[in-house]
């Protein structure tokens, strides 16, 4: 029992980055029709940054919550790149954004080398249930769970958010009262950022990540939207807990090796099964 | 307080507005009429500032807002968070302005916009675009896909708004016995030219509107409007 | 359409260059390598170019082709020709079969599905004996018939060569075929294509299928030239190198593939040379070889969209008409 236990917490903690990422996916999905392929790489950043500025100077939180902040503006540059010019289909944007994961890979090398890298987190184990469970885990469940509300809060009580899910919804009529629907495309992007970048800052210290994370990330992310019909968080954090947790039990009970090819599976199926859902979505 | 000199408009190679100039006096309502693909969405998408001209002016004294063709709804949104949308280029953002002249909308604030019917959904159109405060309101078919008793309702509003506010009213309408019994005056767009302008009472009876109805409608080009 | 003569003497050129090329290159196994990398490409460019789908996981097809040979001539000791036969068919065949269901997926969500596609093709190799296991296929015999076999590299290439040249005649075959044509409406609009009665499903299917023949084909040709086969033998970067190729080159152009493979391979040949210079830290080579990558896929994507092959087609184009109205350039 406690080796479910153990399995379930490891899981959900994995699967909240597929979820943290996969929710990035949707916000960009929404606003611009775009699926951004570099969303596993600002994972990889947040790592990365938040690593050196804990190992320098920054204390707990504050080094954490810097790199979220860095990795936002960062997702901002990376959709001037793939959205800034006007006239540029979602498609090619895609490839765009393959490109640019392909120059994450080549910063990440050259400011932090080709190593896994792993910042320190929460020490410590606590017992849920009978098992043992590390304390980062749990961390990152109630970080995820907490993102997940104020990002529902955002969209329906803001005035941004509901700028952002009108510009998605229907961006003509959002053009028509004067929201700049390129604009609210880059503020999509920023927060993407933000949320690639938490996953990569509350996934590292459990499991290091390196430079061709990047990819790995990306799908679970991508799988996990994909259960949201690349538009609801809600199902996304279901889809990306499901993904992590179904994942760690294949692991733990079945092959360790083959849980991103299940995962995988799982995301085609899923995909082919909706795809008349998703073919009515691309024809609006 | 719009002035529109020989203006020119291009999709691609066609030309929709081929040399058009109209006036709208401060607190006018003038309607603007003619067959499909004459040519009244493109004027009225320029003149909200959604089309760039080829050449020729569009000159604005004060703010324009559309109410589009077909509504237009954040459908999964509420009526509030629609007009409270519609105040996006505005700092002072008032609710109440707007259901003080709707009071209609007050009491369906909650709903949400894809469930309405087409006549609420109308109002709400033209509630949000109200709440930018415009000088002018350029509304797109404004009767399309409704039923004569709720287009009246609307009309009415939007005389009251006239008479109270001083708003101006540019319609674009295919229902041309509502365009000229709410607008004073008139204003017949074929092919992308301008036929006829004048008082509503006087077109009506004149020959120009009828040829543009039931004219050489055969060799008419359709003019595609981007939506 | 009579060709205009300049493109017809750059033609004979290219050719005539491509047949002494490697009697003089010291490194063949690179001058393989890309001519392989442009017969893949050639499919994915119709395949990209025309039904407007990204295939992000090309080298799956690859993997199918090069396992035929691999598995074909070491585990059911098929005879080699025949085993480089059945190559293309099998990677074909695995298109038709993976692609009905796949192909329903649009855009984004077929982008991920062949990615996908590659990663558990990966995984499969991994995991049966029969593809290879955890150590690959090795021991694939010199491609020939009865005891007349090749031996060395340049055998290999010159058939490499020709099996390029084919499959640029076929795509040309193709494309002003019929089907060719029906294929060309489906890039413009599937719904308008379905009203002009192409059948929407099999013409993406087969053009699917077609684009794998040609990477099957490469791998096979590949299994026996290196000769080994195992998982890291088609990383997904390798895939996303066809289709950067592809956009380079030109998409929905029957060159375009020839035209990226030579570009890309060149300019990461020189990046290599130039990165493995004493004074240049070890890491420099990745650094260098993803950040062209990236600019390039970039740059190619927003400013040059369309490839080098229709850009100066067009440049060509320009240039002649003003020439023809007296215009001086």
């Amino acid at each position: 029992m406690s080796e479910f236990v153990t399995y379930l917490v490891t899981g959900i903690a994995l699967g909240s980055s597929f979820a943290l990422i996969g929710s990035g996916f949707v916000v960009v999905h929404r606003v611009t029709r775009v699926v951004n392929f570099a969303q596993g790489s600002l994972a990889v950043l947040g790592a990365m940054l938040s690593a050196s500025l804990l190992a320098g100077r920054l204390p707990h939180v504050v080094g954490e919550a810097v790199t979220v902040a860095v990795c936002g503006v960062v997702g901002v540059l990376v959709g001037f790149i793939a959205i800034g010019r006007r006239g540029t289909p979602p498609l090619i944007s895609l490839i765009v954004t393959l490109g640019i994961s392909m120059l994450f890979s080549a910063a990440i090398i050259w400011l932090w080398g080709q190593d896994p890298v792993s910042p320190p987190g929460l020490d410590g184990f606590a017992t849920v249930l009978g098992a043992e469970v590390e304390r980062q885990r749990l961390l990152v469940l109630a970080v995820t769970l907490v993102s997940f509300a104020a990002l529902s809060l955002f969209f329906s009580r803001t005035y941004l958010g509901k700028a952002l899910t009108a510009s998605a919804s229907n961006p003509y009529a959002a053009r028509l009262v004067g929201i700049d629907v390129r604009r609210m495309g880059l503020v999509a992007f920023g927060l993407s950022g933000v949320l690639g970048g938490l996953a990569g800052v509350l996934l590292a210290p459990s499991n290091a990540l390196s430079f061709y994370s990047d990819l790995p990330m990306a799908l679970g992310g991508f799988a996990a939207a994909v259960f949201g019909g690349l538009v609801s968080p809600l199902r996304t954090l279901v889809g990306g807990l499901g993904l992590g947790v179904a994942g760690q039990l294949t692991a733990g009970y079945l092959d360790g090796s083959y849980q991103t090819e299940v995962a995988l599976l799982l995301m085609l199926i899923i995909m082919i099964a909706r795809s008349r859902t998703f073919a009515n979505e691309e024809a609006k | 307080m719009l002035h529109i000199s020989d203006l020119v408009v291009r999709y691609g190679s066609a030309v929709a507005l081929d040399g058009v100039s109209l006036e709208v006096g401060r607190g006018e309502m003038v309607a603007l009429v003619g067959p499909n693909g004459a040519g009244k969405s493109t004027l009225i998408n320029t003149v909200s500032g959604l089309l760039t001209p080829a050449s020729g002016s569009v000159v604005v004294e004060g703010t324009v807002a559309q109410v589009p063709e077909g509504r237009q709804m954040f459908p999964d949104m509420s009526v509030e968070d629609n007009l409270l949308l519609g105040g996006w280029s505005i700092r002072n953002r008032q609710l109440d302005e707007v259901f003080d002249l709707l009071p209609d909308l007050a009491g369906m604030r909650r709903r949400k916009a894809g469930r309405l019917s087409g006549g609420q959904q109308q109002m709400v159109a033209i509630g949000r675009a109200l709440m930018a405060r415009p000088d002018l309101l350029a509304i797109d078919e404004l009767s399309l896909g409704l039923a004569p008793i709720v287009v009246a309702e609307l009309a009415e509003h939007l005389r009251y708004l006239n008479a109270e506010r001083g708003t101006a009213v540019l319609l674009v309408e295919q229902e041309v016995t509502l365009a000229f019994d709410l607008c004073a005056r008139a204003c017949v767009l074929e092919a992308g030219r301008v036929v006829v302008t004048g008082p509503s009472a006087e077109l009506a009876a004149s020959d120009a509107v009828h040829k543009a109805y039931f004219g050489d409608l055969a060799e008419l080009a359709d003019v595609e409007v981007a939506r | 359409m009579s060709r205009p003569q300049p493109r017809t003497v750059l033609t004979v050129l290219v050719c005539v260059g491509a047949c002494v090329a490697p009697l003089v290159l010291n490194d063949l196994t690179f001058f393989m390598h890309m001519v392989m990398a442009a017969v893949v490409v050639t499919g994915l460019s119709l395949l990209m170019g025309y039904s407007g789908q990204a295939s992000l996981g090309q080298g799956a097809f690859v993997a199918a082709g090069a396992l035929t040979v691999a598995a074909g001539t070491t585990k059911l000791e098929l005879p080699p020709l025949v085993a480089l036969l059945l190559a293309p068919l099998v990677a074909a065949a695995f298109a038709a079969l993976v692609g009905v269901p796949l192909l329903r997926l649009h855009g984004h969500y077929l982008a991920f599905g062949t990615l996908a596609l590659l990663l558990m093709v990966q995984a499969a190799m991994g995991m049966f004996d029969a593809l290879g296991g955890a150590f690959g296929i090795s021991g694939i015999p010199p491609l020939g018939v009865g005891d007349r076999v090749f031996v060395g590299q340049l055998p290999y290439v010159y058939l490499a060569l020709g099996c390029l040249g084919l499959v640029l005649l076929l795509s040309h075959r193709t494309v002003h075929s019929r089907f060719g044509r029906g294929i060309q409406a489906l890039a413009g609009s599937q719904t308008a294509a379905e009203s002009a009665g192409v059948p929407v499903n099999r013409s993406k299917v087969t053009i699917f299928a077609l684009s794998a023949g040609y990477a099957g084909l490469a791998g096979g040709l590949s299994a026996f030239f290196t000769p080994y086969v195992s998982p890291d033998s088609f990383p997904a970067l390798e895939s996303f190198t066809y289709v950067i190729m592809a956009v380079v080159g030109g998409l929905g152009t029957i060159w375009g593939g020839v035209v990226g493979a030579v570009v890309v391979s060149v300019l990461l040949q020189v990046l290599n040379t130039v990165s493995s210079q004493p004074g240049l830290p070890p890491t420099a080579a990745p650094i260098m070889q993803y950040a062209t990558y990236g600019t390039l896929l970039i740059l190619a994507l927003l400013f040059m969209p369309r490839g080098v092959v229709p850009t100066v087609d067009s440049g060509v184009e320009r240039m002649r008409s003003r020439q023809r109205v007296g215009v001086r350039a």
